[in-house]
């Protein structure tokens, strides 16, 4: 249940990082940008794998409203029409939408009074919340608008955005892209850009993997102190079958299978409850969550087969070593001292 | 007059308990040697070491000092593996106490015997069924000990020792926890029983008039293992009489 959980709640959030990220991003090595003469846009769309690739243009810009200013990354991306940008950056400048915001390039152009900064105003279409956290403001505005801002020449690109069909392994599509564009050239995936997210995905799932670890373990200690009372209470019928013929490893089986089948009916009726009960409350959505808070309206579970695998073989191992003490010690035990002990 | 081989031999053995100051000796040098066919009773008074005796015959514990040997097999220096697998083949053990298991049928408590040995589950029911048939058990031989008599539960305790057509039976006061009717018809049917399926009974009983009825009659004291005063009651004796029985 816990690992279907974290499986949800982690598919959600890697969802919505593959939804609204690029899957991979290539940039220019040692030069500015990216000429459509470099062919590459092309080269890369053809590679099987490739849903789309994009230009985009990034550059540092000062916004400007009223009196007020603050420095972003700009990035420019197609099927904009004005800018967009996150909660911070126009709770600072105290903008809403609609409002005309003045960009000032770090570039310059050339004018009768020498170089001058380009200035660019836009009207604020959106304020979006980014996806993930950020180590400074962004805002985007339309591609056509940030070559202006940035003084690139038309059809140039400050790197390519693609989105892959199947976006889950990427490393082995940028290895791919690396080869095919040779040399000057960097690609990052979506995982290099949410690194510390994805790192600290993992690295949660590692804790809540060992927590339930520690919790499979103590439930066997409890099993094997039922195995143990289930031995002494049991001594009597292991030294009749001791007396009946019975040699000692067979005695031990007996009591090592009793203690593996108590182990195996318990992983086996965990699973079972827990899978059903994961997917129940995940189909019919039964904890519901603010949307005003969360990205999600309730709370989803996702069985993930290699984590229910992992735990019931875990479960299974940990049953047959906790068993083997107990039914050893039967094996061992005096059949005499048992039989005047019972009767 | 041909040699018989004995079946059980022991040799000067002697059992105690504890050490030092709290060292209980239970008996010294007895010897008993049981042929083919033998049916003999020890009696003795509590406490003199009847049911160690048995154990000690059966290779379930080992002897201070002394041998015990069964078909000429000693049980020194075997390991716990080799003297089930040799107790399994060659003796059926009655206890006091019925000690069924609760969770089994009453045909499958008799066909555990052959279970363990080996056998298949089919065939092992069959002879059980056919042991139950002799005891007179047959109609509850799909019941669970729970719901069966004092003299039942011996009963089939009976055919679980001799399923396996042991050549020596031992029986530790197999009516101890009788009242005198389950008691007689336990004791005949023993008697029956054995001369069918096993070879030669040694039983430890406090009864005194079934032992008086058995070819052997012996008593167990610290002393050893003497012929009761009151041995070989002309009559009906079990086993065999006079000189083949046992010493």
């Amino acid at each position: 249940m816990a690992l279907a959980l974290l499986a949800g709640f982690q598919g959600h959030i890697r969802e919505r990082l593959i939804a609204e990220t690029p899957h991979l991003t290539v940039r220019p090595e040692g030069r500015g940008e990216f000429l459509p003469a470099d062919g590459l846009e092309e080269k890369i769309s053809q590679l099987p794998g490739v849903l789309r690739v994009t230009p985009f243009v990034r550059g540092r810009v000062w916004v400007t409203q009223s009196s007020r200013s603050t420095p972003a990354d700009a990035i420019g991306r197609e099927g904009l029409s004005g800018i967009v940008m996150d909660p911070p950056l126009a709770g600072a400048l105290a903008l809403l939408p609609g409002v005309e915001v003045t960009l000032v390039s770090s570039r310059t152009r050339l004018s009768p009074l020498g170089p001058v900064p380009i200035v660019l105003s836009l009207p604020l279409s959106g304020i979006v919340p980014p996806v993930t956290s950020r180590r400074k403001p962004e805002l985007e505005l339309p591609i056509a608008e940030a070559r202006r801002l940035m003084a690139l020449p038309l059809d140039a690109a400050s790197g390519y955005e693609i989105r892959m069909k199947d976006p889950r392994d990427p490393s082995r599509m940028a290895e791919e892209i690396r080869l095919c564009a040779g040399r000057g050239v960097s690609v990052s995936t979506w995982e290099d850009s949410n690194r510390p997210l994805v790192a600290a995905l993992k690295l949660e799932k590692i804790v809540l993997f060992t927590t339930i670890s520690l919790i499979v373990i103590v439930a066997g200690l409890n099993l094997a102190a039922i195995t143990a009372v289930l031995a002494a209470t049991r001594a009597g019928d292991a030294a009749v079958l001791a007396v009946l013929g019975a040699p000692p490893s067979t005695v031990g089986r007996v009591f090592l299978a009793a203690g593996v089948l108590l182990g195996l009916a318990g992983t086996a009726g965990g699973a079972v409850f827990g899978t059903t009960l994961a997917h129940v409350l995940d189909r019919f959505r039964l904890i519901p969550l603010p949307t005003r808070l969360y990205s999600i309206d309730h709370v989803p579970f996702r069985l993930e087969p290699a984590d229910l695998a992992a735990v019931v073989v875990l479960s299974c191992v940990w049953s047959v070593l906790v068993a083997l003490g107990p039914s050893r010690a039967v094996a061992r035990m005096n059949t005499v001292e048992v039989l005047r002990a019972n009767g | 007059m041909p040699t018989v081989d004995p079946l059980l031999k022991a040799e000067a053995i002697s059992k105690s308990f504890g050490s030092g100051d709290s060292l209980v000796k239970v008996f010294e040098s007895v010897d008993l040697t049981v042929l083919p066919g033998d049916f003999v009773a020890i009696m003795g008074p509590s406490g003199c070491g009847k049911s160690t005796l048995l154990h000690l015959l059966a290779g379930l514990d080992d002897p201070d000092s002394g041998v015990v040997a069964v078909e000429g097999r000693s049980w020194q220096g075997r390991s716990l593996e080799e003297r089930a697998r040799m107790r399994g083949e060659t003796i059926g053990f009655v206890f006091q106490f019925h000690h069924l298991l609760p969770e089994l049928s009453v045909e499958e408590n008799v066909a555990l015997p052959l279970l363990l040995a080996g056998w298949k589950e089919e065939r092992a029911l069959g002879e059980a069924r056919e042991c139950l048939d002799r005891v007179g058990m047959m109609p509850r031989h799909s019941a669970f000990p729970r719901t069966l008599s004092g003299g039942e539960r011996q009963r089939t305790a009976l055919a679980r020792a001799v399923v396996r057509k042991p050549r020596l039976l031992l029986c530790d006061e197999p009516t101890g926890s009788l009242d005198a009717a389950h008691a007689a018809e336990v004791f005949e049917l023993l008697t029956v029983v054995a001369r069918e399926r096993a070879g030669a009974v040694v039983v430890v009983t406090h009864d005194r008039a079934w032992a008086r009825r058995c070819a052997t009659m012996l008593h167990l004291a610290a002393g050893g293992l003497n012929p009761s005063v009151e041995d070989g009651p002309p009559g009906a004796p079990y086993g065999n009489p006079g000189p083949s029985g046992s010493r």
